[in-house]
């Protein structure tokens, strides 16, 4: 049996949250998911959490396990036999127990345009359409993987500073697109990631690649952006458009 | 979300490009300067007389001395305390900012002034 304490909200019944214990049984295969499961099925059916999947591709089971952003299918109890304290996901508000609400998150995704923008004539003109090599493939691969999970946004500190900073799976949404040999939409999306609340925002803790369950190491990509927001000033610059 | 049309451009990526050109002098000339200076120097490895330091460094020598072992990394430094104390929620943010990168021009104005006097004269 392992002692996991849950962070409860339940606004109908009272204005301040509070943490209730539950011990739950576990093997060396009981993820925390399972043991969400368990409180739910065996001893609470009020608790609420999001899931979906069980195998860390829907990107919905985030919680705060002892305070780290965790997806609770890809976590087990046998790594917390000291105890754990499941929370909603930092930096989001909570709307019960441990549903955020991931509005904010979502509305910074859209915003960076996440998908591919070209010129509908020379596509259509094109027999073979949208034809990739390897190598191009390769320059945006890894930042193609993310699951929209929100972890990397709990673990961010300038995100919870500042709730208008586009944040780590936005910017490297937009630079895998950027790197997009199929996409023209660059020229579209680099305003917003000019301004202040773009990648500039970030001070380069690193947290959010160190909690990112599917390692697209969005550090990397918002550091990246840095650079191709200094080359579009300096190139508006010479252009005079500045 | 701001609308489109109200999108700023941040100025950010001048002091990040001067707090990425001094972070490399901080790694690469401010080690190799501690240890002539600060080691070889006083143990009498190399020498080094009043003469020859001054012609040399009132020189176009002096002045990339200056630039890449004070002013960019004045900058770099100035850049981390602000982002440091932005971390530390220091909320007086143009206060801050001033300040930093105020000192850091501060004190580069003076050492390019300094070099200045010597290698007019």
């Amino acid at each position: 049996m392992i002692n996991v304490k849950v962070a409860r909200y339940l606004p109908e019944q009272s204005a301040a949250p509070f943490v209730q214990e539950f011990k739950v049984p576990y093997d060396a295969s009981t993820s925390v998911l399972d043991a969400l499961n368990y409180i739910k099925e065996e001893l609470d059916p009020s608790l609420s959490f999001r899931w979906s999947c069980r195998m860390a591709i829907c990107g919905s089971c985030g919680v705060m396990a002892n305070g780290i952003p965790k997806l609770g299918c890809k976590v087990f109890l046998r790594d917390y036999e000291q105890g754990l304290l499941l929370e909603p996901l930092a930096h989001l508000p909570v709307e019960r127990d441990l549903i955020v609400d991931m509005d904010a998150f979502l509305k910074h995704l859209e915003a960076v345009k996440p998908y591919l923008i070209n010129n509908e004539t020379t596509a259509v003109k094109s027999a073979t359409t949208h034809q990739q090599t390897p190598a191009q493939l390769g320059k945006y691969k890894q930042f193609a993987n993310c699951i929209n999970c929100g972890l990397c946004y709990s673990a961010c500190p300038q995100f919870g500073l500042n709730p208008e900073f586009l944040g780590p799976a936005a910017i490297t949404l937009a630079h895998r697109y950027n790197l997009d040999s199929r996409d023209q939409g660059k020229a579209a999306r680099m305003p917003l990631l000019n301004t202040a609340e773009g990648p500039w925002a970030c001070t380069f803790v690193g947290f959010c690649s160190d909690v990112c369950p599917q390692q697209v190491d969005p550090a990397a990509a918002v550091n990246q952006s840095k650079v191709e927001s200094a080359k579009d000033m300096l190139i508006q610059l010479f252009k005079g458009k500045l | 979300m701001k609308p489109e049309t109200e999108l700023k451009r941040s100025a950010e990526p001048i002091w990040w490009a001067l707090f990425s050109a001094g972070g490399v002098c901080f790694a690469v000339f401010i080690p190799a300067a501690i240890v002539f200076l600060a080691m070889l120097l006083p143990l009498g490895v190399v020498e080094l007389t009043y003469t020859q330091a001054q012609s040399w460094y009132f020189s176009i020598w002096g002045l990339m001395f200056t630039g890449a072992v004070v002013v960019l990394p004045l900058f770099h430094a100035g850049h981390r305390f602000r982002h440091g104390l932005h971390d530390l929620k220091v909320q007086q943010h143009t206060l801050v900012k001033v300040l930093c990168y105020g000192f850091a021009s501060a004190l580069s104005l003076l050492c390019l002034g300094l070099w200045c006097i010597g290698y007019f004269n």
